[in-house]
């Protein structure tokens, strides 16, 4: 039987090495989100470790992701499954789930000239000495929404991209565009994700 | 093809040849050549032909100053052939010539140019008023250079954006100096220079040296641009620049400009001939390509720096015949003395007053005494360098709002806006020490304003006298003396202006259009200058500087369009669509299928196929909210007109929402799904809107209630037909739908082939309907379940514009479509959906107004009387006794009616049932239509509560 859940992007060609450049879809992949007044303090009541101000992203011990975009929004990057289970409007006071998994394609870019590459479509400075490591931009990339996460991907320097789903297939092309010039090209998200620290990079 | 031995060529690399072709010649070059370069050592002097009298053009600058080389490459015009590096196999034409570049028919409008004074097209074309119809046609050949290719291929473009904390423009001395400043208090720092290489007039000038661009090219916190225009210095420092296909974008915090000068001309008649050129241009040609662009030369000076020019050609091997200064009294300077001390021949006091023309070249020039204006002698010669002095490209701080002042014959920076620094000639430092010094305190002060710590070095004076000669114009009573090369302007034409009363720099410039050619007037400025103030009876400095706008070279629209970024939505079952042969349209950023097959008649079919059997649309595009919190029921009630507290869990209902002045602006359906959860759906392309407006009212009543957005994170089909709940058994659920169980408007949760969904169930097409929404990553395993699972009931896919008819017959409105930004809820009868009764609603103090004048028109069904004629189209209007009463909103033939139907605003007199209206078509002829109750379709509501 044909897996019910499927990812919107056509990523074309794979390239049989990791090029300096490296793109990946890590769509299928593990995330969601909680928001609203409660949803600090109710995370932090389930044992999350948060980051202390928004705009900023820190790993846990299992390699999971928990970036803050606001005082009151989460976003998870990784199998939080255990959460969604404990949730609910009872037990969780103004805490509410977000469906991150089908609203936000995510896509990874891994290689030290990603800045680079990014300055084509965004226009936020992402130079590893300025966006360090966990650091978050809610931001404009080639015309769309987009959270963008400075992260250790595949062991170099990369980001998490988040955009909306539906317009996921316009930014992989658009991003594809891009890395032409730096040689870039499409990988399997699992050449990217078995590298990273810890369990994996922030992967479900 | 003749180049000068090493050292002489530093930019070429002669071990390797190249060609491209001019005019369709072979011509020989070496990498590193310009165009300009390759065709001058080619023996091709002459290179263009001038806008209005077709003169004879060659290099005047060698640098892209002017418009003289500008040329034609494939589909691009106006390329300037002395910044457009050779390649092999380039094709190069010549630009604004008739016949042939060497013989020019155009240039018999010279011998009318005493009819062709400044401003003559003001004056002349427009009496008798029939003359212009013979006129603009000709005005329209004549005008423009190069061609407009009309097929020509799609180019890439792109654009990028560049960080720094201190850009430096200009790599000249000054600025090579205020990039290793600023980069040792560990500021990053992005130099950025026109040229192919860094290093400014240390390439090509007498005194030039590496060991300062090596220390900078050594230096890891100095980013190199090089071969990139800075087209503009805006607001916030923002800083353009063209590079290639590329326009970056850089912002930085701090911004040097070391923009250095331009070499200032002289003015005398036939100053524009092929072989009369700036001393600098002679220099880069020498070093910077190994050219020797002549055999014997003149040089016309009026600083020391003309010396050096005569010093480089002699030991270049170029003859040079006489230097004449311009000056009354003998240079000081080193460059004056060894030129004294190497014998050359050195006219002091005297002027250039007329160079002579033969073949399209220079053949000799006149030189009279300055002073008096007596002949002093002619000579031959096939080179004339001029050297009166500097220009400062002021240009980037004019466009950030510098303060300039009249100082040594110069316009110099007076007062710079924050953040933003000169250093070099442009900010009147002249001598090598002085540019240095003053690049290192330039970017000094740039780094610490950037927030590092700063060493401040001492500042250094302007050393700016003499460099500048106040007077370089000699005037010649046949005139064509230029103060112009891209609009051939001359003395007289400024003279003319002024007396036509044009007495301000910013009106002058446009009357006579000095100034207004391609090159902006930037070697040539200071001399309109020098002659208004002549001509007013005031200094220069009392006529002032001159406004510099962006962009400073060449911009093409390509780089401002490209590249461009246009988002496109697919929904989940996107490649379905595409595999059924869906036809897709745009709905906003969406794609959607408007129909499946090849033609439209598809569209009937697939609207016969839902009322008769069951069909499948993807409605993803929907927009999706989801309201929560123990305050939800609450926040609804305020911002919908109807009411939703006493809302059963299960339940949904129809929502409308007003704007403050009670215009209709979305609608949609709210479905309860717990006490604190209603998820809420509004229009395709109103749902960003609906989604602001919310977070603004939160943010005002602060309820306790939470909003997201979430139309990306469902896909949905709406499964529409008397057999649907045929379909959706077969499908396998474990949700109850029989009737009862599952009632119209009721709201649904559970699993549908395998997948967890919310149902609604609503009918905007009239039939038993099934609103199916699911994760989105499902969208596509769901779309093939329903599919598979109605194929025994003969299932079709239907798209946008099928459901745009039945939903037409069923009488719904579509908003935005049916309304417009005028249009209350009661004018097109949704009385129903408001409740005026409840405490609060946004729109409803309007409404109330509203409700309290007489209506001004009312929204009507309509059947056309008859629909054999010409059919109305939607925005058609409603005519009554010659006026405008209405307009059409939507109008289809129903396939299931068999009759054209529609719906129109009208004047409410016009309104009741069964009354006649005309409508004026296409062609002005008139319909006429009656009408009638809504909905056309089951009015009793039968199909779709079955």
């Amino acid at each position: 039987m044909a897996a019910l859940r499927k990812g919107f992007i056509d990523t074309g060609k794979i390239a049989p090495v990791l090029p300096a450049l490296a793109l990946a879809d890590f769509s299928l992949k593990s995330r969601t989100g909680f928001k609203g007044s409660g949803a600090a303090s109710w995370l932090a009541a389930q044992g999350l470790v948060l980051p202390d101000d928004p705009n900023q992203a820190c790993t846990d011990a299992q390699g999971r992701m928990v970036a803050r975009l606001s005082w009151g929004e989460f976003l998870l990057l990784g199998d939080f499954a255990g959460l969604e289970k404990a949730w609910s409007y009872e037990s969780a006071p103004m805490c509410f789930p977000l469906p991150r998994q089908d609203s936000h394609a995510w896509i990874v870019v891994s290689g030290e000239v990603a800045p680079k590459m990014m300055a084509k479509i965004c226009g936020i400075d992402l130079r590893p000495q300025v966006f360090p490591k966990g650091a978050i931009a809610q931001t404009s990339v080639a015309r769309l929404n987009a959270i963008i996460i400075a992260d250790q991907i595949g062991g170099r320097g990369g980001f998490h991209l988040l955009s909306d789903g539906s317009t996921s297939q316009y930014l992989w092309d658009c991003l594809v565009d891009a890395m032409l010039e730096f040689e870039g090209a499409p990988v399997r998200s699992e050449a990217l994700s078995k590298e990273t620290h810890g369990q994996t990079d922030a992967q479900g | 093809m003749t180049r000068l031995p090493a050292p002489w060529g530093q930019w070429i690399d002669r071990g390797q040849d190249i060609s491209f072709t001019f005019e369709g010649r072979k011509i020989t070059a070496h990498p590193g050549d310009s165009v300009a370069s390759a065709l001058l050592a080619n023996g091709q002097r002459l290179i263009g032909r001038s806008f209005k009298y077709h003169r004879p053009r060659g290099i005047f600058s060698a640098a892209g100053w002017d418009a003289n080389t500008l040329v034609q490459t494939g589909s691009k015009p106006n390329v300037n052939a002395e910044r457009l590096l050779a390649v092999d196999g380039l094709s190069v034409s010549a630009v604004n010539y008739a016949g042939s570049l060497d013989r020019d028919w155009g240039r018999l409008v010279e011998k009318f140019s005493k009819l062709l004074a400044a401003g003559f097209y003001y004056k002349t074309f427009f009496t008798p008023r029939i003359a212009w119809k013979f006129w603009e046609p000709v005005i329209r050949h004549m005008a423009g250079l190069g061609r407009v290719d009309e097929k020509a291929p799609h180019a890439y473009y792109d654009k990028e954006y560049l960080f720094a904390d201190v850009a430096v423009v200009g790599a000249g001395p000054a600025g090579l100096s205020a990039a290793l400043e600023a980069a040792r208090t560990g500021a990053s720092v992005l130099l950025i220079d026109e040229e192919p290489e860094i290093g400014g007039s240390l390439n090509w000038a007498r005194d030039g040296s590496d060991d300062l661009k090596n220390r900078v090219r050594a230096e890891k916190g100095i980013e190199i641009l090089t071969g990139a225009c800075v087209q503009a210095l805006f607001d916030d420092n923002w800083l353009e620049i063209v590079k290639g296909n590329r326009l970056y974008k850089l912002r930085a915090k701090a911004v040097v400009a070391a923009t250095g000068c331009y070499w200032l001309p002289m003015v005398f008649r036939h100053n524009d001939l092929p072989g009369v050129m700036l001393g600098s241009a002679l220099q880069r040609l020498l070093r910077l390509w190994g050219v020797a662009p002549g055999k014997r030369a003149v040089v016309a000076t009026a600083n020391d720096e003309g010396y050096a020019v005569a010093l480089d050609l002699a030991d270049a091997g170029i003859e040079v015949a006489a230097i004449s200064d311009l000056r009354p009294h003998r240079d000081e300077g080193r460059f004056a003395q060894e030129a004294g001390k190497r014998g050359m021949r050195i006219l002091q006091g005297a002027a250039p007053f007329e160079a002579h023309e033969k073949n399209n070249r220079l053949a000799s020039v006149d030189l009279v005494q300055a002073a008096s204006g007596q002949f002093q002698e002619r000579i031959d010669c096939d080179l004339l360098a001029l050297s009166a002095g500097r220009i400062p490209a002021s240009g980037l701080l004019s466009h950030a709002g510098a303060k300039f002042a009249h100082e040594a014959h110069m316009d110099l920076p007076s007062a710079l806006p924050a953040h933003l620094f000169a250093a070099g000639s442009v900010n009147g430092r002249f001598s090598l020490a002085s540019a240095l010094a003053d690049g290192a305190l330039a970017g000094a002060l740039a780094a610490k304003d950037a927030g590092f710590a700063a060493e401040i070095p001492p500042s250094v004076g302007r050393d700016a006298l003499g460099v500048t000669h106040p007077w370089p114009i000699i005037t010649h009573p046949k005139g064509m003396e230029f103060v112009d090369l891209d609009e051939d302007v001359q003395v007289k034409d400024i003279q003319a202006s002024m007396a036509d009363g044009y007495e301000h720099i910013q009106l002058l410039k446009r009357y006579s259009t000095s100034g207004m050619g391609p090159s902006q007037g930037k070697l040539f400025w200071p001399h309109v200058q020098r002659l208004m103030a002549k001509a007013k009876g005031v200094t220069p400095a009392e006529i002032g500087a001159s406004t510099i706008r962006p962009p400073m070279g060449g911009e093409t629209l390509g780089h401002l369009a490209g590249r461009a970024f246009e988002p496109v939505r697919l929904s989940a079952m996107h490649k379905r669509h595409l595999e059924l042969g869906a036809v897709m349209m745009p709905a906003g950023a969406w794609m959607r299928p408007a129909y499946y097959g090849s033609d439209e008649r598809a569209i009937d079919q697939e609207a016969k196929a839902v009322r008769d059997g069951v069909g499948l649309i993807d409605v993803s595009t929907l927009g999706g909210l989801d309201v929560r919190g123990p305050d939800a029921a609450v926040f609804l009630e305020r911002l919908y007109t109807w009411t939703y507290a006493k809302l059963a869990v299960g339940r949904a209902r129809y929502v409308l929402m007003c704007d403050q002045t009670g215009v209709v602006i979305d609608d949609g359906v709210a479905a309860r799904l717990h006490e604190q959860h209603f998820y809420v759906t509004a229009t395709t392309s109103g749902v960003d809107r609906v989604f602001r407006l919310m977070q603004w009212y939160n943010a005002q009543w602060r309820l306790r209630v939470d909003i997201a957005q979430v139309t990306s994170a469902y896909a949905a089909v709406n499964l529409a037909g008397p057999k649907a709940r045929d379909v959706l058994a077969r499908a396998g659920t474990d949700i109850d739908i029989k009737k009862e169980a599952f009632p119209y408007l009721g709201v649904r949760q559970g699993l549908v082939a395998g997948i967890p969904v919310r149902i609604l169930r609503i009918g905007f097409v009239g039939e038993l309907g099934y609103e199916i929404h699911c994760p989105a990553q499902y969208g596509e395993a769901l779309w093939d379940g329903l599919m598979a699972a109605g194929q025994d009931f003969g299932i079709a896919p239907f798209g946008v514009e099928a459901q745009r008819i039945l939903r037409l017959e069923k009488g719904h409105i579509i908003i935005g479509q049916d309304t417009d930004a005028l249009t209350h809820p009661f004018e097109i009868g949704m009385d129903w959906a408001v409740k005026m009764d409840k405490p609060f609603f946004a729109g409803q103090a309007a409404l109330r107004a509203h409700l309290e004048k007489a209506p001004v028109r009312k929204l009507v069904g309509f059947a056309l009387e008859n629909d054999k004629g010409p059919l109305p189209k939607e925005c058609h209007l409603v005519i009554e006794k010659g006026d405008i009463a209405g307009r059409l909103t939507s109008v289809v033939r129903s396939p299931s009616l068999g009759r054209v139907i529609g719906m129109a605003f009208v004047k409410p007199e016009q309104a009741g049932l069964g009354n006649l209206f005309d409508i004026r078509v296409d062609g002005g002829a008139m319909v006429q239509a009656r009408v009638v109750a809504l909905p056309f379709y089951d009015p009793k509501s039968q199909r779709q509560e079955m």
